[in-house]
């Protein structure tokens, strides 16, 4: 089991009541495998340094959890696969 | 003869003990743009004045906000 955070951008043009609903389903995937979501910390409409899938803004999400390593990495997977997510980081703090 | 001159680099203030940062992190990007030149280039070490570990920190935290459009990979501020 490790400590693992996420920073998810998703697209602006997603409606804001169904962010984290969308979320939660993702984050089913931790808790699934026996992990534990801790953390969910939705930042809201943030403009981008550059522009990603022509796109000049994106909605910001950082999810602290913890789960084993083949979880953590099927979770990015699955995000990655999405077309709403504009890009992901899956990082392990302190490592 | 002339005398060569030696000069003394002055010794810079750290400005992570001034903020009291402890540990580098990618999001705080109000910190990180204080390493950034105004076109978005990490700082060398002889201008922020840090120590080597720390500078590579904050590169790896520079280039992490990078990715994820934190931070500019270069600004036209020309």
């Amino acid at each position: 089991m490790r400590q693992y955070e996420l920073m998810i951008i998703l697209d602006p043009d997603l409606e804001e009541r169904t962010i984290q609903p969308s979320l939660d389903k993702f984050l089913s995937v931790v808790t699934k495998d026996n992990g534990t979501v801790d953390n969910v910390d939705l930042w809201g409409k943030r403009r981008l340094a550059y522009d990603i899938k022509k796109k000049s803004e994106g909605i910001y999400a950082v999810v602290t959890f913890s789960a084993e390593s083949a979880t953590a990495k099927e979770l990015d997977r699955q995000l990655g696969l999405n077309e709403s997510i504009l890009r992901t980081k899956l990082l392990r703090p302190g490592a | 003869m002339a005398k060569p001159v030696v000069r003394k680099p002055k010794k810079k203030a750290n400005p992570l003990k001034a903020a009291k940062v402890e540990n580098i992190d990618y999001k705080d990007t109000a910190l990180l743009r204080k390493f950034i030149s105004d076109r978005g280039k990490i700082r060398a070490r002889r201008v922020t004045g840090v120590s080597a570990q720390e500078q590579r920190l904050i590169a790896t935290a520079v280039k992490n906000a990078r990715e994820m459009a934190l931070l500019p990979y270069s600004s036209s501020a020309r």
